[in-house]
């Protein structure tokens, strides 16, 4: 059909950009983590783990990012289960809200943590104030200071992905459990955490994912002092010291595996809670 | 039951064990909401609800031995057929073996035997609806509540599943409480009907008398399709006098016949369509200005030619005197 | 219920988390002195004033509404386009735009940025294009809820049909029913997209660098040297971000709106 054919054209120019701005360059990024300037290597992966610097690199990435992630929805959990005592309306707002604050993410949001808790932080000259010793040895610039800013960015996306789920547990599952005897607490054990739970595991993935690539809020933190994956990455590329880029290459495939890893188990558990919930 | 609010006034019924009785009317009459207040998942603001004799008000759902079934069956999507139906009896921590036995035969009475181990996903929505029946019917509830049961399933599923239903409820004896908004379903499977119109009780009565005797004009209209008229209009069509004082009358569209038998108000119209519907046909006559519909099985049609006038009769006692 | 109101200290802390940052930056572009005491010495606006007497801060803003905006009517008109296509005429070829939006979910900048220079570092293509380019691509995921949702809601198909057979051309359908019912929804995820760009920052720092200063890359040099100015810029983003967080949510309810109708 030649109308079919006419249409193709539309879809053309958005092949042609996914092709130059998307596939070629993972392609060249694949290629040049196997290739030492002349030739086939497979050099770059064995010194990504051999060095323990890289693998210690990746350590703390899935550390914090895993830590990050429960915290965030541990705490979102909570709150979502808490805002549905307001009518629909304001839950609304609230989403809408938070849905702000995602914003507010990168060198933004570094800043506004070394506002409160850097060096001479609002939070921190009131510890001192107080003189509580065990908080004023607190270190924005450590594990410690970056995991409050990634909880920070976590949140609004865990709420944002929760929600639904958790609005998705209808009523009349709620109504039936009572009537066939069992307690709210019941219902939430038997019933509501299992239909929930791909969900939350899929919320999970999502945020691991997210901060397993998130790179900008920990660099302007810490500039390249804190050992990250995509710290590293950009301090190989950049060339701070010396540039590596095949390194950099063979370290974005690992970290790339990762994330497709987290992002097909999310991709099964929506499916799967999509099921549950209709 | 006596509730009074916005929703619901004057509710006041009486249901006998052991008996079939449906709550029919409109969305949104408030039928669901008496449900919902028997079963103790709404508080009414005033009232209360008995049920063999003793005060349910401040008794919590599952002490109220009340079971239900929802219109959107609710079962939990988490759990195979087996453990939906299972989980009145665990949660009573019945042993084991016992709740396995008494599974296997609840899944028998509603014929899925053979889908046990299946997910709800799996299931049609009439075989969905009656993991939902079993689930409900396995703790041997004092009354059960349908809410809207089958409103979800095609006509064909649906009438099939309205005779399992009323035939399991003679085999157990169990009373039960149906909400529907079908006027058919309502006929077709209750001891007593509830019409309910507006948060109120419009008429009580078993299904015969609430089809041949509506009070007023609404149960009229909603029961069946039938022919409602003003005292005059009436009387200028048959050209005589009606007894009483009321105003308004009934006349159900299947009791307007072509011949005439002793004492039969008679009248003329002319055969305007004819609509058929199963195996009866529906024939609108014009009167005057007035339109009226008479039903007839169909193998009687080929008697009527439209734009003919026709000589129509209906014998007096089935011309309803409405409130 | 003795339960909710421990859930509720989650809510509570969880809005105080979020809000508390974002408040005491916007205070701090307004305080004269903030380094000894725990509350600000004086209020003031010459902070914000010396940010837009700063000829690099409006030549940074501007490079950034460019870019930011340029990659998103790029996407507008190239983009939406091949997606309405896609889902209107070849719906069993819809799942490969939804792989294509987890992929991108699934690269972030900073894996992206090392193709980038691997692939047109080195073959004098301008780095400011590819980063571009790749800025097109990873509002794909937002362009395509957004285009996708309107369809959905204004039942796209049956709406061109409709037209057609009242003798309206395919194009003419398009342009004259279809665009406008579906244009909230768009416009909304057009928006989205440029606050989601606007704050972008691994690519353009990696790939291009100072060369093409950004807000971000404004903001990123700032940090070190001047508190008062780096939280005048917080400042203009977060109002920015707010008016754009308020258009989108209008237009999101209106465009749930008409779907109801």
């Amino acid at each position: 059909m030649t109308s079919k054919k006419q249409l193709f054209v539309w879809i053309l120019p958005f092949l042609v950009l996914i092709l130059l701005f998307f596939i070629v360059p993972l392609l060249y990024m694949v290629i040049s983590s196997f290739s030492n300037g002349d030739g086939f290597t497979l050099g770059h992966y064995q010194e990504v783990l051999t060095s323990s610097y890289i693998l210690q690199g990746f350590k703390n990435s899935i550390t914090l990012s895993a830590v990050s992630a429960v915290i965030a929805l541990i705490i979102t959990l909570f709150a979502v289960y808490a805002m549905m005592r307001f009518s629909e309306p304001v839950r609304e707002r609230i989403l809408m809200i938070s849905n702000l604050t995602s914003n507010f993410s990168g060198i933004p949001l570094a800043f506004a943590f070394i506002v409160l808790l850097g060096n001479s932080g609002l939070f921190t000259l009131l510890f001192e104030k107080w003189g509580i010793e065990s908080l004023t040895s607190f270190s924005l610039y450590s594990w410690g200071g970056l995991l409050l800013v990634y909880i920070y960015f976590q949140l609004p996306l865990s709420l944002m992905l929760l929600y639904p789920i958790y609005y998705g547990i209808q009523q009349q599952w709620k109504d039936a459990a009572a009537l066939l005897g069992a307690s709210t607490f019941q219902f939430w054990r038997k019933i509501g955490v299992p239909i929930m739970l791909p969900g939350i595991v899929g919320t999970f993935s999502v945020l691991f994912a997210n901060a397993m690539g998130a790179y900008a809020s920990a660099y302007a933190l810490t500039g390249s002092n804190y050992n990250l994956v995509a710290i590293r990455i950009g301090a190989l590329l950049s060339g701070d010291i010396f540039a590596q880029p095949e390194l950099a290459s063979a370290i974005a495939v690992l970290l790339g595996v990762t994330m497709i890893i987290a992002m097909l188990l999310s991709e099964w558990s929506i499916k799967k809670t999509r099921r549950n919930l209709k | 039951m006596y509730g009074n609010n916005a929703v619901l006034s004057n509710i006041d019924m009486t249901i006998e064990k052991g008996e079939f009785v449906t709550l029919l009317g409109p969305s949104g009459c408030g039928k669901s909401t008496i449900l919902r207040i028997v079963a103790g998942l709404t508080d009414a603001t005033s009232g209360a609800v008995k049920i063999e004799g003793k005060n349910m008000n401040n008794i919590q759902p599952k002490n109220r031995e009340v079971g239900m079934v929802f219109q959107s069956y609710a079962l939990f999507p988490n759990m195979t057929v087996k453990e939906n139906v299972a989980f009145g009896l665990k949660m009573k921590k019945m042993n084991e073996s016992e709740i396995e036995q008494k599974a296997k035969e609840a899944l028998a009475i509603v014929h899925l035997s053979d889908k046990e181990h299946a997910f709800p996903h799996e299931l049609s929505g009439g075989q969905q609806q009656r993991v939902a029946l079993a689930r409900a019917l396995i703790v041997r509830p004092k009354v059960l509540l349908l809410d809207e049961p089958l409103s979800a399933l095609d006509a064909q599923i649906r009438k099939k599943l309205q005779a399992d239903l009323r035939s399991i409820q003679t085999e157990l004896g169990m009373t039960m409480v149906l909400v529907t908004h079908d006027q058919e379903e309502a006929m077709a499977v209750s001891d007593k009907i509830f019409v309910m119109n507006k948060g109120k009780i419009a008429q009580e009565g078993t299904p015969t008398e609430i089809y041949t005797k509506p009070e007023s004009e609404f149960v009229a209209n909603f029961i069946g399709h039938y022919n409602v008229f003003t005292r005059k209009e009436l009387e200028q069509m048959i050209g005589n006098k009606l007894p009483g004082e009321r105003q308004k009358f009934a006349i159900r569209p299947e009791a307007i016949h072509l011949t005439a038998k002793e004492g039969d108000y008679r009248f003329k119209g002319t055969a305007k369509e004819a609509v058929m519907s199963g195996n009866v046909i529906r024939t609108v006559f014009q009167a005057g200005d007035r339109s009226f519909s008479v039903e007839q099985l169909h193998e009687r049609q080929a008697s009527l030619v439209l734009g003919n006038t026709y000589e129509c009769y209906v014998s007096q006692e089935d011309v309803v005197a409405l409130l | 219920m003795k339960k909710k109101g421990f859930a509720d200290l989650f809510f509570v802390f969880l809005l105080l988390y979020l809000f508390l940052p974002i408040l005491a930056t916007m205070f701090y572009a307004f305080a004269t002195n903030w380094n000894k005491t725990v509350l600000p010495e004086g209020l003031t606006f010459k902070w914000i004033a010396m940010l837009f007497q700063d000829s690099s801060f409006i030549e940074a803003f501007g490079r950034s509404v460019l870019l930011s905006g340029g990659a998103v009517m790029l996407a507008l008109l190239f983009i939406v386009p091949a997606i309405f296509v896609i889902v209107l005429y070849f719906p069993k070829y819809e799942k490969w735009i939804q792989a294509a939006v987890v992929m991108v979910y699934a690269f972030p900048g900073v894996i992206l940025a090392v193709g980038l220079i691997r692939a047109y570092a080195h073959i004098g293509v301008p780095m400011i294009v590819a980063v571009l380019g790749a800025y097109v691509i990873s509002i794909l995921p937002y362009i395509y809820q957004g285009t996708r949702n309107s369809l959905r809601n204004v039942n796209a198909r049956q709406l061109l049909d409709a037209a057609e057979l009242l003798g309206a051309s395919k194009a003419q359908a398009f342009l004259k029913v279809l665009l406008p019912a579906v244009y909230p929804g768009l416009f909304a995820g057009a928006l989205l997209s440029f606050s989601v760009l606007f704050g972008e920052f691994v690519l353009i720092n990696l790939v291009v660098g100072s060369r093409f200063e950004t807000v971000q890359i404004y903001l990123m040099k700032k940090l070190s040297t001047s508190g008062h100015i780096a939280s005048s810029v917080v400042f203009v983003y977060l109002v920015l971000m707010g008016i754009l967080t308020f258009i989108i949510s209008m237009l999101t309810k209106r465009s749930k709106g008409a779907a109801k109708v």
